[in-house]
C-alpha cells in the first residue's frame, strides 16, 4: 500500500508551462523529499498528487490504479499543510474527527483512533482547546495528527516546518523521521531547505523549472550530483564551481590554475565545468591553488575562508580549526582529486 | 462582546445547521452527478433566480413599461405610445411658469426635491462634520455620545414621522414651549415654509448620527503624529482642520456627500407620514408623486410613473457611478499606503 | 453619566476655556436634548389619557384623575380640590350642570354642596394609561400587524442570510467562467434603490399572485446586492487551504459550506442579520404598495393607515408608536458596537 506513480504530468496555467513531464516512482513507505527553488513546481506537483488540481496531461496511478480523475477526498490520502490549516472555530478533538465523521466511521472508532495519535503525538492536553490557544509547534502536531487519523495511503507534507523557528524546525524534522520509521507509510514532503530534505529523506527529488533534475539518496547526490544545477544546489556552502578547458588529464581554468583530473578519468578536451566542494579543499604547500584572502568568517570548528583566485575567479573553502589568516593573505590550497566533479559544457556530469 | 458575538453566531447557524444536515445526502449524490460546476450552480440558484425576477427583470422591463399606457397592469396588455409619458411629463407651453406644465404635478415635485436635496445635504453634510469632529476630541464616553448621535438612525421612517408630527402639533410641544417664552404658536405641518423646513429637520435629525459615523471612522484613520508634528511646528489649529484635517477626511467626506445626495433625491417615507405631501403640494416630492401616479391616485397612470421613476433612476445611477468611482479611487490609494 | 460629565468638563488643554470647549459643551448639551428629547416625550405621552393629550399647554408626566367610592353612588366618583370662600377642601362630583357641579364630602355623603366649577381643580396623581397599550390590541388589528411584521422580519432574514451566503460561497471560493460577470451585476445593482423599479415590480409581484400576501413583501428584498457583496467581501479572507484541507477530510462541496466556510463567517453574518431584521422591520413603502388588505398589513403600514384617519386618535396611535420602536430599540441598545463598527467599515445602511 502506497506505491505512487506519476507518468509524464504537466501542468501549464496559461500559456506558461509550470510543469513539464513528470516521471516517477515512489515506492510503498518511501520518504522522499521534493527540493528545489521556489517556483520549482514541487508544490504545485504535490497538489497535484493530493488531487487538489488536476494535471494538464499526464497520468497519477496509486497502487496501480488510475486516480487522475479522482477528486481528492476519493484518494486515501492525507496532506499537512504549510499553513496548518486546523479549522479555528472547531477544538483539536473536533479536527482530528472531522474527516473521519466524513466516512460515517463509528464514535467508538474515531476516540480510540484520535486517543492514540494524540498520545503518539504527546498532545492529549490539548484535545478540547482551540488551534488559537495552540503555539507553532502545538499546532503542527495537531495538523500531522489529524493526517495520522485518516490512516492514509500516503502522508504529503507541504512546506510543514518552514513556519517554525530554527530551533523547533531542528527537533521537529528528527520527530517527523521518527514517525515515519514508526508508521512505515510512504510519505511526500516538500521544501525549499536542502538540509530538511539531506537530514529525512530516503530519496530526495531535485526540480527546478518544472523538470526533474535528479532522484536520489541524499548521499548520492551529494557525492555525485548528475548535473551543474544539483552540484551547485546541494551542499551548504555551495560547491566551488570553476570553467575551464579540459586538455589530456588536466583541467586549465580559466583564472589561470591548473588542476589534475583524478587518476584513470578521461574526459574529451574541450569547455567543462570543474567542481570541488568546499570541506574538499585542505591547505597545501606548493597546492595547484593559489588564491589570495578576501574574508574569513571564523565558526569555531571551522573556518569558511572567502578567496580570489585571480581574473575573476571566486573561491570558497572550509578549512578545519581557526587557522591564522588575514586579509590580503595568499594561500594555497590542494585536494583529493576523488572529490572532483567535472560537467560538460551541456552541465550534465562527465565524472 | 464575545459572548453575544457567539450566541448570536448561534442563533444564526442552528436553523441552518438543520436544515443543512437534511440536504447533505442528496446534495453528495448532486456533487457526483454534476461535479463542482453543478455545485456552483446550486449555490448561485437561489440568490440568482430571486434577483433577476425582483431586481433585474424589473430593471428591464421598467423602460419598456415606461412607453406604454392605459391601465392595464401587465406589460403585453398595455398600449406602446413611444416617447408619449416622457413628452407628456416633460412639456410645458411656458417653461417659466410651471402651472403651465401639463404634468405641473411632476415639475413640482422635481422642484421640491432639488430645494431639499440642495438644502439638506448641505445643511447635514455640515452638521455631520461637526458632530464628527467633535466626538473624535472625545477620548472618554465615546460610545456614549455616540449612541446620542445614532439613535434615531436605525428608527423607523414611520415612527420618525410620528415622533415628529406628534411634536410639531398645533397643540404640541413644541408650540407650548413658544407659548411659553411669549411667542405665538406656529401652525409647523400647515404652513408651507414651515412643513417644507420641518421635512429638512426631520430627515437630517433621523440621519445626522450615521454619516457622523462614517466621518468620524475618516477622523480616527488619521495618523496621530501627523497632529503632533503638526504641534511641533506650531501650527495654528484653523490651519491644521484646512491643511491635515479636512484633506485627509476628503475621500470619506465624498463618500458621504454622495450617500446624502443618493438618500435625498429618494426622500419619502418620513416626509409621507409627517405631512403627506402638503400643505397642497408644498412637500410633494418625487417617489411619493410616483407612488401616487403609479398606485395612490384614482387616475393610476403606471407608464407615466414608470417614466417617472426612470427619469430619477437616471439622476441616481449618476450618482452611484460616481459613488464606485470614488470609492475604488480610496481603494487604490489604501493600497499605495 | 458621571463620565459624560467629565467629558463635558474636560477642556482642551489649559487654564483657559478655548472657544472650542465652549462649543463642544453646547453642541452636546443640546444634541442630548434634541436626540433622545423627542423619544422620550413620545413615550411620556403615549401613557396619557385622551383628555389629557389634548391639553394645553401639556404636562411633563401622565396624570390620571382620582376617584374615590362613596357611600350610595354606584361608580367611582372623580376627586376635585375646591377652593372658594368656605376655604379649601376635596370633594368628589356627583353630577355637573353647565357650570355649576353638585358635589359631595366623601366623608359626609349626605350632604350635596353646589360649586362653581371655576372654583375647583380636579385632584391628579401620576399614572400611566395601560389602556392605550392594550386596546389597540384587543380591540384593534395591531396584533395581527405585530404578527405580520415579525413573520415578514423573520423570514426575510432567515432567507437573506441563507442565499446570500450561498451565493456569496460560490462567488468567492470559485473559479468559474462568468463570476467576473456576475460580481460586477451585483456590484452594478447594488444602490439601484427600489423607488425606481416600483411599478415594474408590483407588475410581477401581481404575475406571480403575490399581491396582498406577505410573501410579496418578503421576495423583493431578500436578494439583497448589499448582503451577497458584504459576506463574499468577508469570505474572501478565509483561506483557501482550509477548503482544501477539507477537501483532503473527504468533506463534500455543501459541508465545506455549512461546516467550515458558514461558522467562520458568523461575525459578518451577525452584522448583516441585524441590519436585515432592522431594515424588514422598518420597511414602509414597498409594503404600503402591495398590501392593500387590514389583515396583511405590517406595523409600519397599519401605523400609517391609522394616522392617516380623519380623526386621529393619538392616545392609541402614540402607543403603538412606541411599540414599534421597541425592537429596533432593544436591537439599538445590545448591539450598538456591532452597528457602528459595522456602518464604519463598510458604509452599510
Amino acid at each position: 500500500m502506497g506505491r505512487i506513480q506519476l507518468h509524464d504530468i504537466r501542468k501549464s496555467f496559461g500559456a506558461i508551462d509550470v510543469l513539464k513531464g513528470i516521471d516517477l516512482t515512489i515506492d510503498e513507505g518511501e520518504l522522499v523529499v521534493f527540493v528545489g527553488p521556489s517556483g520549482c513546481g514541487k508544490s504545485t506537483l504535490l497538489r497535484m498528487i493530493a488531487g487538489l488540481d488536476k494535471p494538464t496531461f499526464g497520468r497519477i496511478e496509486i497502487d496501480g490504479t488510475d486516480v487522475t480523475a479522482r477528486s481528492a477526498a476519493d484518494r486515501g490520502l492525507a496532506m499537512v499543510f504549510q499553513s496548518y490549516a486546523l479549522y479555528p472555530h472547531m477544538t483539536v478533538r473536533a479536527n482530528m474527527a472531522f474527516g473521519l465523521q466524513n466516512t460515517n466511521m463509528p464514535k467508538a472508532e474515531i476516540d480510540t483512533r484520535i486517543g492514540e495519535a494524540a498520545r503518539m503525538l504527546e498532545i492529549e492536553p490539548l484535545l478540547e482547546r482551540r488551534p488559537g490557544q495552540l503555539s507553532g509547534g502545538q499546532r503542527q502536531r495537531v495538523a500531522i495528527g489529524r493526517a495520522i487519523v485518516r490512516r492514509p495511503t500516503a502522508f504529503l507534507l507541504d512546506e510543514p516546518l518552514s513556519n517554525l523557528d530554527a530551533e523547533l524546525r531542528v527537533s521537529m524534522r528528527a520527530e517527523l523521521s521518527a514517525l515515519h520509521d514508526r508508521l512505515g507509510a510512504t510519505m511526500i514532503h516538500v521544501t525549499h531547505d536542502q538540509v530538511e530534505a539531506m537530514t529525512m529523506a530516503d530519496r530526495i527529488v531535485v526540480l527546478r523549472a518544472g523538470k526533474v533534475e535528479q532522484v536520489d539518496t541524499p548521499l548520492n547526490l551529494f557525492n555525485r550530483p548528475a548535473n551543474l544545477f544539483v552540484a551547485g544546489f546541494i551542499g551548504a556552502p555551495g560547491m566551488n564551481l570553476w570553467a575551464g578547458q579540459a586538455k589530456g588529464v588536466s583541467v586549465q581554468l580559466d583564472s589561470g590554475a591548473l588542476l589534475p583530473l583524478p587518476l584513470g578519468v578521461r574526459v574529451p578536451d574541450g569547455p567543462v565545468t570543474l567542481g570541488i566542494r568546499p570541506q574538499h579543499l585542505r591547505p597545501e604547500v606548493g597546492g595547484p591553488i593559489r588564491a589570495e584572502v578576501r574574508l574569513i568568517e571564523a565558526l569555531g570548528p571551522e573556518s569558511v575562508v572567502h578567496a580570489d583566485m585571480g581574473a575573476g575567479g571566486g573561491l570558497l573553502a572550509v578549512l578545519p580549526g581557526q587557522p591564522d589568516l588575514g586579509r590580503g593573505a595568499v594561500i594555497e590550497l590542494g585536494y583529493e582529486p576523488q572529490f572532483v566533479h567535472v560537467f560538460g559544457s551541456d552541465g550534465q556530469r562527465l565524472a | 462582546m464575545t459572548g453575544v458575538k457567539g450566541m448570536l453566531g448561534a442563533v444564526v447557524t442552528a436553523p441552518l445547521g438543520w436544515l443543512a444536515r437534511l440536504l447533505d445526502a442528496p446534495l453528495r449524490l448532486w456533487q457526483r452527478v454534476a461535479g463542482q460546476g453543478g455545485m456552483v450552480a446550486f449555490f448561485l440558484l437561489p440568490n440568482m433566480a430571486i434577483f433577476t425576477i425582483f431586481v433585474l427583470l424589473p430593471l428591464v422591463i421598467n423602460i419598456a413599461y415606461s412607453m406604454t399606457t392605459g391601465a392595464a397592469l401587465f406589460l403585453p396588455d398595455r398600449t406602446y405610445v413611444g416617447m408619449g409619458q416622457y413628452e407628456r411629463l416633460l412639456r410645458c407651453t411656458d417653461y417659466t411658469n410651471l402651472m403651465t406644465c401639463q404634468e405641473d404635478q411632476f415639475w413640482i415635485a422635481l422642484r421640491n426635491t432639488g430645494t431639499f436635496v440642495v438644502l439638506q445635504v448641505s445643511l447635514l453634510i455640515v452638521a455631520a462634520t461637526i458632530t464628527a469632529l467633535i466626538l473624535n476630541r472625545a477620548l472618554r464616553a465615546l460610545s456614549f455620545w455616540r449612541a446620542v448621535f445614532f439613535f434615531p438612525v436605525l428608527l423607523s421612517p414611520v415612527v420618525v414621522g410620528l415622533i415628529w408630527r406628534w411634536i410639531l402639533d398645533r397643540n404640541g410641544v413644541l408650540n407650548a414651549a413658544l407659548v411659553g417664552v411669549g411667542m405665538d404658536p406656529v401652525n409647523w405641518l400647515l404652513e408651507r415654509n414651515y412643513a417644507f423646513s420641518a421635512a429638512i429637520g426631520v430627515t437630517i435629525w433621523a440621519q445626522l448620527g450615521f454619516f457622523a459615523l462614517i466621518l468620524l471612522a475618516g477622523l480616527q484613520a488619521i495618523p496621530r503624529d501627523l497632529y503632533e508634528a503638526a504641534e511641533m511646528d506650531g501650527t495654528k489649529p484653523a490651519r491644521v482642520f484646512w491643511r491635515i484635517t479636512l484633506p485627509l477626511l476628503m475621500p470619506n467626506m465624498l463618500v458621504v456627500i454622495v450617500l446624502a445626495l443618493i438618500r435625498a433625491v429618494q426622500v419619502f417615507d418620513e416626509a409621507y407620514v409627517l405631512t403627506g405631501g402638503g400643505p397642497g403640494t408644498a412637500t410633494l416630492f418625487l417617489t411619493q408623486y410616483i407612488y401616487e401616479v403609479g398606485f395612490a391616485s384614482l387616475l393610476k397612470n403606471p407608464g407615466l410613473a414608470a417614466a417617472a421613476s426612470i427619469l430619477m433612476g437616471g439622476v441616481l445611477i449618476v450618482l452611484t457611478l460616481l459613488q464606485l468611482a470614488l470609492g475604488k479611487r480610496n481603494e487604490r490609494k489604501g493600497k499605495l499606503k | 453619566m458621571s463620565r459624560a460629565m467629565a467629558f463635558l468638563t474636560r477642556r482642551k488643554g489649559g487654564d483657559a476655556w478655548d472657544w472650542t470647549d465652549v462649543f463642544t459643551f453646547i453642541w452636546l448639551g443640546s444634541a442630548v436634548f434634541i436626540m433622545f428629547g423627542p423619544a422620550l416625550w413620545l413615550v411620556l405621552s403615549s401613557f396619557k389619557s385622551p383628555a389629557q393629550l389634548s391639553e394645553f399647554p401639556p404636562t411633563l408626566l401622565p396624570y390620571e384623575a382620582q376617584t374615590v367610592a362613596v357611600e350610595g353612588y354606584d361608580r367611582l366618583l372623580p376627586l376635585f380640590s375646591v377652593s372658594d370662600d368656605d376655604g379649601t377642601r376635596t370633594l368628589a362630583e356627583v353630577r355637573r350642570v353647565g357650570t355649576v357641579a353638585q358635589m359631595v364630602d366623601p366623608a359626609n355623603p349626605a350632604e350635596v354642596q353646589r360649586i362653581n366649577i371655576a372654583n375647583r381643580t380636579p385632584v391628579r396623581e401620576v399614572g400611566f394609561s395601560w389602556g392605550n397599550y392594550l386596546d389597540p390590541f384587543l380591540r384593534f388589528d395591531f396584533l395581527n400587524y405585530t404578527k405580520n411584521s415579525i413573520f415578514v422580519t423573520g423570514v426575510a432574514t432567515l432567507i437573506t442570510l441563507l442565499t446570500n451566503s450561498m451565493a456569496a460561497f460560490a462567488l468567492s471560493k470559485y473559479e468559474f467562467r462568468g463570476r467576473g460577470f456576475v460580481v460586477v451585476l451585483i456590484i452594478a445593482t447594488l444602490m439601484i434603490p427600489l423607488s425606481v423599479i416600483l411599478v415594474p415590480l408590483y407588475s410581477i409581484v401581481a404575475g406571480v399572485g403575490l399581491i396582498n400576501s406577505l410573501w410579496g413583501v418578503i421576495l423583493p428584498t431578500v436578494a439583497t446586492p448589499t448582503g451577497v457583496f458584504l459576506l463574499r467581501q468577508y469570505m474572501l479572507t478565509i483561506p483557501d487551504e482550509l477548503l482544501e484541507a477539507a477537501r483532503m477530510d473527504h468533506a463534500s462541496e455543501w459541508q465545506i459550506y455549512w461546516r467550515i466556510v458558514l461558522p467562520l463567517t458568523a461575525p459578518a453574518l451577525a452584522v448583516l442579520a441585524i441590519f436585515s431584521v432592522v431594515w424588514r422591520w422598518n420597511d414602509f413603502l414597498w409594503p404600503l404598495i402591495v398590501l392593500s388588505r387590514q389583515e396583511v398589513y405590517t406595523l409600519q403600514v397599519g401605523l400609517n393607515a391609522y394616522a392617516g384617519e380623519l380623526n386621529v386618535q393619538w392616545h392609541y396611535l402614540l402607543a403603538m408608536t412606541v411599540i414599534t420602536m421597541i425592537p429596533v430599540v432593544l436591537v439599538f441598545i445590545f448591539l450598538q458596537r456591532f452597528i457602528t463598527a459595522g456602518i464604519a467599515g463598510t458604509g452599510l445602511k
